[in-house]
């Protein structure tokens, strides 16, 4: 075999070789575990760029891009890794969120919107540390995953555990009411509509809606007890 | 449908790409809307020189590539320095308490940000785009040679950035 360039491995990871070049490599990389580290490496890297800058991909056209294309009526749907229903702050969202109502299974799990007083989640935000889960009445656990600082007042990563479903969702205070900004769902089947569920991605999928929020580094547990006892003032 | 309207049409469904592949050069999301913004408004004037069936997706990004660079250059000109809040290289120690998830993401834009342009555009076409040499190296007005030692010198940049590298290999 003739000596395997990082340029051929590069090809490799970048998927610009045959299959029959490939295959020579793959058999190439089962003895060389160098070589094997390194297409391990620039894969990683491929990936980390992908989510780092994938954002866009699950947000709906700009409305001024829209405007400026002059098709403000227009939200295609995309079939990427994107909230199963949901709908981020700002303008133009309004076909987005108007797959909360269509999609089964929505109404006893989180939703986006106002959180409502008195109700679970609404318990849970205000009087729950992150990782004390809560049992609710259809017997799925309810918890936060973490709380952050945010512009507007906090951020909180909610998980909700369901057979055969996992919801996280992102609820921060605005002007000290608590709104759910986003739900993802996982464990689904892809929905017929063209959206898919953000699957693997857990709550990591939930970082262009913190960065939107201005969300800062997560609290320790005592900063999080000093800010439940004062009432996320 | 017209022409016009479709032209339109195609523009918008390509739009997200075209946000994703702004913000892989300018690191920050409004700054890539303005970009994205600019790019559509150039392609509408120029609708003329586009070619029918040909990609729309390689012009595009071209329009984009070459407005960053023009704003890159005029920035130069008048001395504007880079705020390095603005490209997350300063995290003002938040990354210490980050999830990891969320740190490892950071660091990522981060190092894309200290890359030199021409390598971190090939490599926003190839790594996060998806595209072929020779579609990237069509895209940027390159020989496919180009394309992949621009690759190779930003992986040798990047990697040890992300902590994913264990050293230089010969």
């Amino acid at each position: 075999m003739t000596a395997m360039t990082k340029e051929r491995l590069a090809a490799f990871v970048d998927g610009e070789l045959t299959p029959e070049e490939a295959a020579q490599v793959v058999l190439h990389l089962a003895d060389h575990p160098d070589d094997q580290a390194l297409v391990d490496e620039m894969m990683a890297a491929n990936l980390a760029l992908q989510r780092a800058f994938g954002a866009p991909m699950a947000e709906p056209v700009p409305p001024a891009i829209l405007a400026t294309l002059g098709m403000g009526q227009v939200v295609p749907l995309r079939r990427r890794a994107v909230p199963l229903w949901g709908a981020v702050l700002g303008a133009g969202l309004a076909a987005a969120a108007a797959f909360v109502a269509m999609l089964p299974g929505a109404a006893p799990g989180l939703v986006v919107g106002p959180v409502a007083e008195g109700s679970a989640l609404h318990q849970v935000l205000t009087a729950r540390a992150s990782g004390d889960a809560a049992v609710l009445g259809d017997g799925s656990t309810l918890a936060v995953l973490a709380t952050m600082p945010a512009s507007g007042g906090w951020c909180r990563e909610v998980e909700r555990l369901a057979e055969g479903l996992t919801e996280v969702a992102l609820a921060c205070t605005e002007g000290g009411v608590w709104r759910v900004d986003v739900v993802l769902a996982e464990g689904l089947s892809p929905a017929a509509d063209g959206f898919m569920p953000a699957s693997g991605e857990g709550a990591a999928a939930l970082t262009p809606w913190l960065d939107r929020r201005g969300a800062g580094s997560v609290l320790t547990p005592d900063q999080e007890r000093a800010a439940l006892a004062a009432g996320w003032r | 449908m017209s022409a016009d309207l479709q032209f339109r049409k195609d523009l918008v469904d390509l739009v997200p790409r075209l946000r994703r592949f702004a913000y892989s050069l300018c690191g920050s999301m409004p700054d890539a809307d303005d970009l994205v913004q600019a790019a559509c408004e150039r392609a509408l004037k120029s609708a003329d020189q586009f070619q029918p069936g040909t990609r729309m997706e390689g012009w595009m990004f071209r329009i984009v590539q070459n407005l960053w660079l023009d704003q890159r250059r005029r920035a130069r000109v008048r001395g504007d320095q880079v705020d390095p809040e603005d490209i997350g290289l300063s995290d003002q120690g938040r990354g210490a308490s980050l999830p990891q998830d969320r740190l490892m993401l950071e660091q990522t834009r981060a190092a894309m940000a200290t890359l030199p342009e021409a390598q971190r555009a090939v490599l926003a076409l190839v790594a996060i785009e998806g595209q072929s040499y020779r579609d990237a190296a069509e895209t940027l007005g390159v020989p496919v040679g180009t394309v992949m030692s621009r690759l190779a010198r930003a992986r040798e940049t990047l990697l040890p950035l992300l902590g994913l590298s264990k050293g230089p290999r010969q």
